[in-house]
């Protein structure tokens, strides 16, 4: 009923704007339909530089590059060959160039399809690189694409650039375009793959473990954004009809990253209203530059004065409201309207006998070994303790066993198959799943979210269909099927009620409890768990003690748990591993544990036993 | 190539790697210790060309006052820059300081323009540094190529002397590492944090006063390449380490002037090579020649 309502509500809404701007050319003049033409553009622009950084966290400073291969591919398109003739004074123009043609919608869509091919090329390489680095590397291809553009003069007509490009940026055209790369970034992002997304920015780590392959993800959404940077530089070529490289340094970037941030990062609707505030502001600031008189005072203009106000305004929004104007939220109808409530639907797997074996596993780091030949195995049901005094190892064993670090030598099997080369995604699709030592929640994502996301591996559609989920309805059926069970299994932990809930505002016990959720949704056969009793009281931890047997008896699993808590330990564990310094001393019943001296020398000391 | 010409493009080189090195380092420094990139140190550059530009053309004042006054202005604006724009930034998220930054770059040239107007204005050029030296095998120089590196080389050493055998320089070195346990041992941070800032704007300074005496001009622009390219040159030597800085700007110098000077026909795409550079030593070094790996804990 709500969607129902909210879809009209939101039809109704496109119609009255459609019919506002068939009107607009009576209405409004020349200056304020360009400026509602770059607001368009602008917004789209942003909103795709919003997709690679505010939503899926890489920090990228290369829009600008992109969006003058879109600009260059549609301006070289839709230029008659009169035109190109009369251009390319300096050198002569590519001979195939000159009778290229296409129409202007085709060639939009090319700008942006060869700026996403780019930007593809860029992203395989580059988006192994992290944080800041990454922002340097893509202003760097920028730049490079910059100085391609001005040097290759047979080409692109080298600095002078392109004039006389139709003015084909229309406003239904520039609103159309937003119009669907609105439509198709809502789409995903609503899906549980815009979950991943969001996912990837808050713990890369964490979505690995969900069986996500993060950098895969990454070229996804990287290439995506570089398709909206093209086609938002091809409708301003086509606006302002002419380009040349001077258009496209790294200020151009710096407007759209502006956009994004006085808009808020990581949200759709922050980037429009951004592109709104900014675009206007720009605009209207231009009144300093030009002479004013008032009354009898003649007031110059003031060239430069603009930059400097509009800086200064930056400054202040960064600090003093530096999450934005929407922050990360987004606009819904439901603001309009008092909140309703909600409800809740099963499955199982196959048999083998061990689940985990270790043969001679050693990891060194540099000179230093971190596990020396470490071998045991476990069996399917069991639940088993892995414990030691601080520095024995215990964390870089699950880090093997888990794919994050590769074993110096030695070999791991898991369900009777090698998994040693294998990365933490794949480890997490053959079944296993882990929790960390430090909470490694999807912070800024809801508790239901967060197990969906750990469901992603699970599902079957791919992520282009997102883009269009009413055309490829397996998206809302297996979205709605995850849901359904991403809330059973919350109703199983006790955490329903805050399934609506951001996951970093619950309590610690909470916090931990929703994180094997989140494991469980991956449906692993074998989970291990990094100090699940850390920081719990007395009595908390032995509800935890009960906790962990139901969830190998309710979910079929197998359980390896790394705790520091004996009491937890020596109560719940079927058999327990002790290491000290990376080599595994002992290893038995906990009856046999608690009377082995070797253990308590470990502990304690020489001399304690 | 004869041995002049040759000679000529080596000492171009080591002036033009030394310059870019001097800014270098104070990108490294403040990355070093806030993991913030200040983007304003390339404009900070250009206001100590400027100040000299006013202290000898506009008030006439003697070359060596004007310089000395010029950086100490210019030292001012780097702590004005980072008392206002970042210091209320500090427990926020790293791209605020960052955006604060690009709005600061922004701000300063622009600021400049309104100021200055976007004319470029000539130079002072003591005619002592100007004057070209002969050798008796032909070989030509001018003392201002040699006084670049020199001087470059010089600051930087008696920077590393501040930072690895003074009491200030070891709380700046502790910052890097750890800012919060620094905190705990008594260090005064913001009061560290200002003398990197106050060291970097010197020196960025200082180069920017040498840039304008080899290109002799000023404009309110005359930062943002350089500023660029000596950021590069922080990040191919690894950022956080100054002897690294200087050591890729050195790099980056030689770079541009000897593939010009090899092949002329690529001159178009000098800028090319800094960032074709850069790209590779971050695939196949990312932490750059000099840079400690900083890894995220499981």
């Amino acid at each position: 009923m709500r969607n129902v309502r909210n879809l009209l509500l939101t039809i109704i809404a496109v119609i009255l704007f459609a019919l506002f701007l068939d009107k607009a050319p009576l209405l409004l003049n020349g200056y304020w339909q360009r400026i509602l033409n770059l607001i368009a553009i602008n917004a789209i622009l942003a909103l795709s530089l919003n997709l690679i950084y505010g939503i899926t966290g890489m920090f990228s400073l290369g829009h600008a590059g992109f969006m003058a291969i879109g600009a260059y591919v549609s301006a070289l398109l839709v230029l008659s060959p009169a035109q190109k003739n009369s251009m390319w004074i300096l050198e002569d123009i590519y001979p195939f160039l000159l009778n290229v043609n296409a129409p202007f919608i085709a060639s939009i869509i090319l700008g942006g399809l060869v700026a996403a091919f780019f930007g593809l090329l860029v992203a395989l390489p580059v988006l192994r690189l992290g944080g800041d680095y990454l922002g340097i590397a893509t202003l760097g291809f920028a730049e490079i694409i910059r100085i391609l553009i001005t040097n290759a003069a047979r080409l692109t007509n080298g600095p002078l650039g392109l004039k006389g490009i139709p003015a084909y940026t229309t406003l239904f055209m520039s609103w159309g375009c937003l119009g669907v790369v609105l439509l198709c970034t809502v789409c995903m992002l609503r899906s549980n793959f815009g979950g991943v997304l969001r996912a990837v920015r808050d713990d890369e780590v964490a979505a690995k473990m969900m069986g996500i392959n993060t950098f895969k993800i990454k070229v996804i959404a990287f290439t995506l954004g570089c398709f909206g940077g093209g086609l938002g530089g091809a409708l301003m070529g086509n606006l302002i009809t002419t380009i040349d490289p001077r258009m496209f340094m790294i200020t151009q970037t710096y407007n759209i990253l502006m956009i994004i941030v006085v808009g808020g990062l990581g949200s759709v609707t922050g980037s429009i209203i951004g592109s709104v505030l900014v675009t206007t502001m720009l605009e209207w600031l231009r009144f300093v530059e030009n002479p004013i008189t008032i009354g009898s005072i003649n007031i110059p203009g003031i060239p430069g004065m603009r930059m400097v106000i509009f800086s200064l305004l930056l400054i202040i929004v960064i600090i003093f409201r530096r999450e934005g104007i929407m922050g990360m939220r987004e606009f819904s109808w439901n603001i309009f309207f008092p909140k309703p409530k909600k409800k809740v639907g099963k499955s199982e797997r196959e048999k083998s006998d061990k689940v985990l074996e270790l043969e001679n596993i050693t990891l060194k780091f540099g000179g230093l070994s971190a596990i020396e030949s470490l071998s045991f195995e476990i069996k399917r049901g069991e639940i088993v303790g892995l414990i030691g005094p601080n520095g024995a190892g215990k964390t870089s064993a699950f880090n093997v066993i888990s794919g994050f670090y590769k074993p110096t030598s030695g070999s791991i099997k898991f369900l009777g198959k090698s998994i040693g080369g294998l990365s933490p995604d794949e480890v997490c699709k053959a079944g296993m799943s882990r929790t960390f030592q430090n909470i490694r929640l999807f912070g800024h994502e809801t508790v239901l979210q967060n197990v969906m996301i750990g469901s992603r591996v699970r599902q079957n559609y791919s992520w282009w269909m997102t883009l269009a989920p009413f055309v490829f309805t397996d998206v809302l059926r297996e979205d709605g099927e995850v849901k359904a069970q991403a809330l059973e299994l919350l109703g199983q932990l006790g955490l329903e009620e805050f399934a609506e809930e951001q996951a970093s505002s619950l309590p610690y016990g909470a916090q931990r409890r929703l994180e094997i959720a989140r494991a469980l949704a991956t449906k692993p056969e074998f989970l291990l768990l990094d100090e699940p009793a850390a920081g719990m009281n007395p009595q908390e931890s032995e509800e935890l003690m009960n906790f962990i047997r139901r969830l190998r008896d309710e979910f079929d699993l197998t359980i390896l748990l790394i705790e520091h808590d004996m009491k937890v330990v020596m109560n719940v564990c079927d058999y327990i591993h002790v290491l000290d310094q990376g080599v595994h001393i002992a290893q038995g019943t906990p009856a046999e544990i608690k009377a082995n001296p070797r253990v308590i020398e470990a502990y304690l000391g020489k001399g304690a036993a | 190539m004869n041995l002049n010409i040759f000679i000529q493009h080596f000492i171009n080189a080591l002036s033009l790697g030394s310059l870019y090195g001097l800014v270098a380092v104070g990108y490294t420094m403040v990355y070093g210790i806030l993991r913030l990139i200040n983007f304003a140190h390339g404009d900070i550059f250009m206001l100590g060309a400027y100040f000299v530009y006013f202290a000898t053309i506009v008030y006439k004042l003697n070359w060596f006052v004007g310089v000395i006054i010029a950086i100490i202005l210019t030292t001012i604006c780097g702590l004005l820059v980072d008392r206002i724009a970042y210091k209320p930034l500090r427990e926020a998220p790293r791209i605020s300081a960052l955006i604060s930054a690009i709005g600061v770059s922004f701000f300063i040239e622009n600021f400049a323009v309104v100021v200055f107007t976007g004319m470029p204005r000539p130079v002072v050029q003591p005619p002592i540094l100007m004057k070209p030296i002969e050798f008796e095998n032909g070989v030509r120089l001018i003392p201002l190529g040699i006084l670049v590196p020199v001087v470059a080389f010089v600051l930087v050493g008696a920077l590393l002397w501040l930072l690895y055998r003074t009491k200030p320089g070891l709380a700046m070195r502790a910052i890097s590492f750890d800012i919060e346990t620094t905190r705990m041992m008594g260090v005064s941070v913001n009061k560290i944090i200002a003398l990197a800032f106050g060291l970097g704007s010197a020196l960025a300074a200082v180069a920017g006063i040498m840039w304008a005496l080899r290109y002799p001009r000023v404009e309110p622009f005359m930062g943002m390449t350089p500023g660029i390219k000596a950021f590069i040159a922080a990040v191919f030597g690894g950022i956080g380490s100054v002897p690294g800085a200087m050591i890729g700007g050195l790099i980056l110098g030689f770079v541009e002037i000897m593939s010009v000077a090899f092949f002329p026909t690529l001159s178009g795409y000098k800028d090319a090579f800094a960032f074709l550079l850069l790209i590779l030593i971050l695939l196949f070094r990312p932490t750059g020649l000099l840079g400690e790996k900083l890894e995220d804990k499981i």
